[in-house]
């Protein structure tokens, strides 16, 4: 039994009556994309997983905190990371076996049902074709791919297999996001009309990865696995060919809520970046994108930057501008804020407070001194809805829930090919240094 | 007469005394490691949270003469087989947040804690734990004392364990987020051999974490 130590997940509605409801019905019911799995002794998931780097120890941390889950399986090329994680979960009472090649763990594991996957993103296509193929469901990190190509091999998999495959945008199953997302922009209309939405991730100047040389990988063993050295194995998401850089490492993030709150993706991109910093990098370390998004027979542009160099203008967000008002979102819950205009009369503050909507934030002492030249500062509000949770554990619970079949999976792959493949669209935009028409062929799968 | 002529006499002494006192004392110097950042910043709720550091840390004052006394001593811990890394790192001097500059101890409540040799007082003692993520850990406890079993003779120097969760008795010091400029403790002076930390976990993981124990002070 994993040891539930210090666990301290709550959902809360603070100050707002019946809030937590309001997160229950915004579930969804539909029984789409549910799957019959074979059980394991009491109803228990086996699941294995590939990659025990940063974010495979990000994932292992949220899976702990899951009933009816148990890890029997760790995989990583690296037995440094390796033993690391065993030696973790043995401490935790959890036996698992490891494994250094994938292959090998499915050829050897004969009672597992679901596949964690978090490894470099080239690896993500080969390895989640194969997992379906052996009859697992899968849950794999974001990217899906570093080509449009691999990405469009994980959904016809899929569909192929009837197994259930999961990409790892985990804002999509955030309780945050999905109240704000069904409560306040569909339902209230908050914002109006949509002209402008806007997302940054803005991160500081970080030094490479480094390792301890005498864990070093053998030359052989890195070649192997497609990597020129261990300064390559632990960087990869700065190589071309490994990775899609930091609009696919960091963009797609924000990106991916874009198209998601929008219902739809954009019909061109245009973009702009630089290796103007990095000197031993492949990939751009800045990038700024413009997308056109058709709205109500109208256009939405929305502009992202990401910035490696910088963390100042705010961390990370996503903010959806209208004509009533915005709302801007953020996995960190002290970034988000709802702003709204003085000309929007449609629907009240309190009638939004009442239905437990929004909060009212307490107003600055010298709030209410606007100069008369300048355009009132808006009436700002906050979402009253808070849990927490490790941010990736609801997608993972979303996840499990859909391999029960007791849920619908919050992004299979066929949607988040359709986010992603304008993502792709970005950095070749960036490449072309020209504007390039999206078609909705193109973007399904 | 007489009674002025003792009055007088005193002051150049407490003159004395006070200027040899100031120009005892002198800035406390280590070379920091490099900022590093690792993975997606994850919200932080903790309560009690200290305000994070503004720019540069300011000067902390110690007795001149004052050496880190940690540097190469032996360190033992609660959990003798690590999850990664070995206890000898906490003392060697390398305070970087890379892969293989920390010794990671187990899941939950854990103490490490630091031999200096003999008996010191000791005025500061800077502790990094993980400092690649902004994450705090779980009920720091720092303490000072001769027995190596920390039963008797304890002088508990830092404590935000406000719950006694390690039992080291309720602490009321701040939580903190930690930096690439570690956790600086006032430790007053206190005297001991031996430096024992306690920690329980952090908001990333169940694991405890460190880095670098420097100890400045003197032989006693």
């Amino acid at each position: 039994m994993v040891d539930k130590l210090n666990r301290r997940e709550f959902i809360s509605a603070t100050a707002v009556a019946g809030a937590a409801m309001l997160l229950e019905g915004c579930k969804s019911d539909a029984n789409e994309q549910k799957a019959a799995v074979p059980k394991s002794s009491l109803n228990t998931i086996n699941v294995a997983l590939i990659g025990y780097g940063e974010e495979g120890k990000v994932l292992l941390e949220s899976l702990l905190n899951i009933e009816g889950v148990r890890l029997v399986a760790l995989c990583d090329i690296w037995d440094y990371h390796r033993g690391e994680g065993e030696r973790y979960l043995q401490k935790l009472g959890n036996q698992v076996h490891t494994y250094e090649n994938y292959e090998d763990l499915l050829a050897k594991e004969k009672d597992l049902q679901a596949v964690l996957i978090a490894t470099p993103d080239f690896w993500h296509a080969p390895m989640t074709n194969t997992c379906l193929k052996a009859g697992l469901h899968v849950y794999c990190e974001k990217m899906m791919s570093n080509t449009i190509e691999g990405a469009r091999s994980m959904v016809k998999t899929m569909r192929e297999t009837g197994k259930l495959l999961q990409i790892g945008h985990q804002r999509r199953s955030n309780p945050r996001y999905v109240f704000t997302l069904n409560r306040l922009l569909h339902e209230a209309q908050f914002c109006g009309r949509l002209t402008a939405i806007q997302g940054q991730w803005n991160r500081a100047v970080k030094e490479d990865f480094g390792w301890p040389k005498k864990y070093e990988m053998p030359a052989s063993m890195l070649a192997k696995y497609g990597f020129k050295d261990m300064h390559q194995f632990r960087n990869w998401r700065w190589y071309k060919g490994l990775g899609g850089g930091p609009l696919s490492d960091l963009g797609a993030h924000q990106i991916d809520i874009f198209n998601w709150w929008l219902g739809t993706t954009p019909k061109s991109v245009t973009a702009s970046g630089g290796l103007d910093y990095f000197k031993n990098h492949d990939w751009y370390d800045n990038a700024m994108v413009i997308y056109e998004y058709p709205v109500e027979s109208a256009v939405a542009r929305a502009f992202y930057q990401v910035q490696t160099t910088t963390s100042a203008g705010g961390g990370y967000f996503e903010q959806f501008m209208g004509d009533d008002g915005t709302i801007r979102m953020s996995e960190d819950p002290a970034i988000c804020a709802i702003y709204r205009e003085a000309r929007a009369t449609a629907v009240s503050w309190d009638d939004l407070a009442q239905k437990g909507y929004v909060k009212a934030k307490p107003v600055a002492a010298d709030a209410t001194k606007v100069d008369v030249r300048e355009t009132a500062a808006l009436a700002e509000y906050e979402i009253p809805v808070f849990f927490n949770k490790p941010p990736h554990q609801p997608h993972l619970e979303n996840f499990f829930n859909a391999v029960r079949g007791k849920g619908k999976l919050n992004c299979p792959a066929d949607e988040a090919f359709s986010s992603e493949y304008v993502i792709h669209k970005a950095n070749e935009a960036v490449a072309a240094e020209k504007k390039i028409n999206i078609t909705d062929e193109e973007v399904r799968a | 007469m007489k009674i002025l002529s003792r009055n007088y006499s005193l002051v150049p002494v407490l003159v004395v005394a006070a200027a040899a006192m100031a120009q005892d004392k002198v800035p406390l110097k280590t070379q920091l490691p490099k900022p590093l950042f690792v993975g997606t910043p994850v919200p932080l709720n903790v309560p009690n949270l200290e305000p994070p550091l503004k720019g540069k840390r300011p000067d902390f004052m110690i007795p001149a003469g004052s050496v880190n006394l940690a540097k190469g001593k032996k360190v033992t811990a609660s959990d003798e087989n690590p999850v990664v890394g070995t206890l000898d790192l906490v003392t060697d001097g390398d305070k970087a947040g890379d892969e293989g500059s920390w010794v990671e101890l187990g899941p939950g409540k854990q103490w490490l804690q630091i031999d200096l040799g003999k008996s010191a007082n000791i005025y500061a003692v800077l502790l990094w734990h993980f400092h690649s993520q902004a994450r705090v850990y779980r009920d720091v406890v720092a303490q000072v004392s001769d027995d190596a079993s920390f039963k008797s003779g304890v002088t508990t120097i830092f404590n935000n364990d406000f719950k006694n969760e390690v039992g080291a008795g309720p602490g009321k010091d701040q939580n903190y987020v930690e930096t690439y400029q570690g956790k600086l403790i006032d430790a007053k002076g206190a005297k001991g051999r031996y430096v024992r930390f306690y920690s329980n976990g952090n908001t990333t993981n169940k694991l405890n974490d460190y880095i670098e124990v420097e100890v400045w002070g003197k032989p006693a």
